[in-house]
């Protein structure tokens, strides 16, 4: 199964390049037109087909016979051998069996312990930062529970850790497709990969850590013990910067709407809605894709067996036809179906955590902040991350904070 | 369209389920209380908890492992008829399921 054109393409088509500069700076016109073209439409420049409505990308994601995930999700056949056989890369029972394993400490009760924990780290972080006035939210605020916490609970030996940002941004850029971007970013895969089979392994992890957990999974049978360096990726890929990119798109949509971070801040009950609103628009990952297992047809469009469908999330979560003015940042919204986190059976196994980081994060902000204003940014120029690797802002303490 | 009854607290809402949905999103579609569905209808958050109380029971799919694992982390004690409603195709089959909302869901 590849990523090899078709020969006969049965559905509209389109020469855009959704991975050029400027279309991932700013993909919302391309989306937009992809959408107005058809529930599927065939990218000639990659040969796999985009799916950008919501119900198409929805369709995709919750129908694993004909859509799985075990040829992998990414855009190139290098990177699909690569990851085969992760939580990520792999479907029915194998996937059950994995995902069990690396959800476990990813439940609702399973985070409970960690509740007051991450809500102090955040109050202290946002009141270190508002009494600076002025800082990075890319890196100083949205990096910090990430990478002091839950580095920490994946519990890889401390030599590396702080490779672990380089890490997961490379592997998520070799996630697209074969282009300069993807082959640069390559050779760091290897890198990580090496580390995920030489060094996280029994013996090195922190005891009681969410990757020692994993190799005691594989020692009682539950996993294959082969697949412990690709399950160590299901933590260390997704753990960091996805939750990053989501903080400070969420202080970037909030400085641009000074009237939602008002409602927030008057309600801070609004706090989780708001979460899901950002995101809708901004979601951290923009796509992942399918091979098809069987012809297949959406809305009048026919896929054949071994073709490849991208998922766009980010154009899905904002396709008119399922959300009314979907351009607009309205933390009242509560899209809780929104695909920020996919959907279906591989629908973010974190994201209870990343919730629970964002929510103690802006929980904090709405108590401490009035106002962010941006004054410099730099937004990440990614196959499949969307982000800002800086922004600085200044911030207005709230009155009597 | 197949009926599906909710018991909140003391009151019934009958409610016309569109085929394809879930219980949970005819739920939500239909403003009845007591469904959060945090995580948008995916297994993951344990907070859109029924327990299944009348009509066609013996329509209703297994149990998988992911409601399982998540039925584990319900706020209301998980009981034997317990179930997470996003799980829950709607069907003509189950036309008449009969599900009481759980107490607390977060």
């Amino acid at each position: 199964m590849t990523t090899t054109p078709p020969t006969i393409v049965d559905g509209p088509r389109s020469d855009l390049d959704v991975y050029a500069d400027p279309a991932l700076l700013d993909p919302w016109p391309g989306y937009r037109e992809l959408r107005d073209a058809g529930p599927l439409v065939f990218l000639e420049r990659y040969g796999m087909w985009a799916a950008t409505r919501y119900d198409a990308v929805s369709h995709v994601l919750r129908t694993p016979e004909v859509f799985p995930s075990g040829e992998g999700v990414m855009m190139n056949d290098e990177m699909n051998k690569v990851l085969r056989g992760n939580t990520l890369c792999s479907d029915g029972a194998a996937h059950d069996a994995s995902r069990r394993v690396i959800v476990k400490p990813l439940t609702p009760k399973a985070l409970r312990p960690l509740h007051e924990q991450i809500r102090a780290e955040a109050r202290a972080l946002v009141d270190r930062l508002a009494t600076r006035g002025s800082f990075d939210a890319a890196t100083e605020l949205a990096q910090h529970l990430p990478v002091t916490i839950v580095s920490d609970l994946v519990g890889l030996p401390e030599e590396g850790r702080e490779r672990m940002l380089v890490w997961a941004s490379e592997m998520f850029n070799c996630f697209g497709p074969m282009n300069d971007r993807m082959r640069d970013s390559f050779p760091v895969l290897g890198e990580m990969m090496e580390y995920a089979t030489t060094q996280a392994v029994p013996g090195r992890l922190k005891p009681g850590s969410w990757a020692e957990a994993v190799h005691d999974a594989a020692a009682r049978g539950e996993v294959d013990p082969g697949k412990c360096p690709v399950m160590m990726i299901d933590y260390m890929g997704p753990s960091l910067d996805t939750t990053i990119f989501a903080i400070g798109s969420a202080v970037w949509l909030f400085a641009q709407h000074p009237d939602q971070w008002d409602l927030v801040r008057e309600d801070p009950s609004l706090v989780p809605s708001a979460i899901n609103e950002v995101l809708r628009m901004e979601a951290p990952i923009q796509d992942f894709s399918r091979s098809v297992a069987v012809d297949h047809e959406i809305d009048g469009v026919r896929l054949r067996q071994g073709e490849r469908v991208i998922a766009f999330y980010g154009a899905g979560n904002r396709d008119e036809r399922h959300y009314p003015d979907p351009d607009r940042f309205d933390v009242r919204r509560n899209p809780t179906d929104h695909l920020g986190f996919g959907a279906g059976p591989h629908a973010c196994v974190g994201m209870n955590l990343a919730r629970l980081e964002m929510r103690a994060v802006f929980e904090a902000l709405a108590e401490t902040v009035s106002r962010f204003e941006v004054t410099h940014s730099e937004r990440a120029l990614h196959n499949i991350l969307r982000g800002f690797t800086r922004l600085d802002v200044t911030v207005h303490r709230t009155r009597g904070r | 369209m197949p009926k599906i009854v909710y018991r909140v607290g003391d009151g019934t809402v009958t409610v016309d389920a569109a085929t394809g949905t879930s219980v949970m999103a005819a739920a939500l579609l239909n403003s009845v209380d007591g469904i959060v569905a945090e995580c948008g209808g995916n297994a993951m958050c344990a907070t859109c908890h029924v327990h299944v109380e009348d009509g066609p029971l013996d329509r209703l799919p297994a149990i998988g492992p992911a409601e399982d694992e998540m039925l584990d982390c319900t706020v209301s004690p998980r009981v034997s008829n317990s179930r997470l409603s996003c799980q829950l195709p709607v069907t003509d089959e189950i036309d008449g399921l009969t599900v009481r909302v759980a107490d607390e869901q977060c």
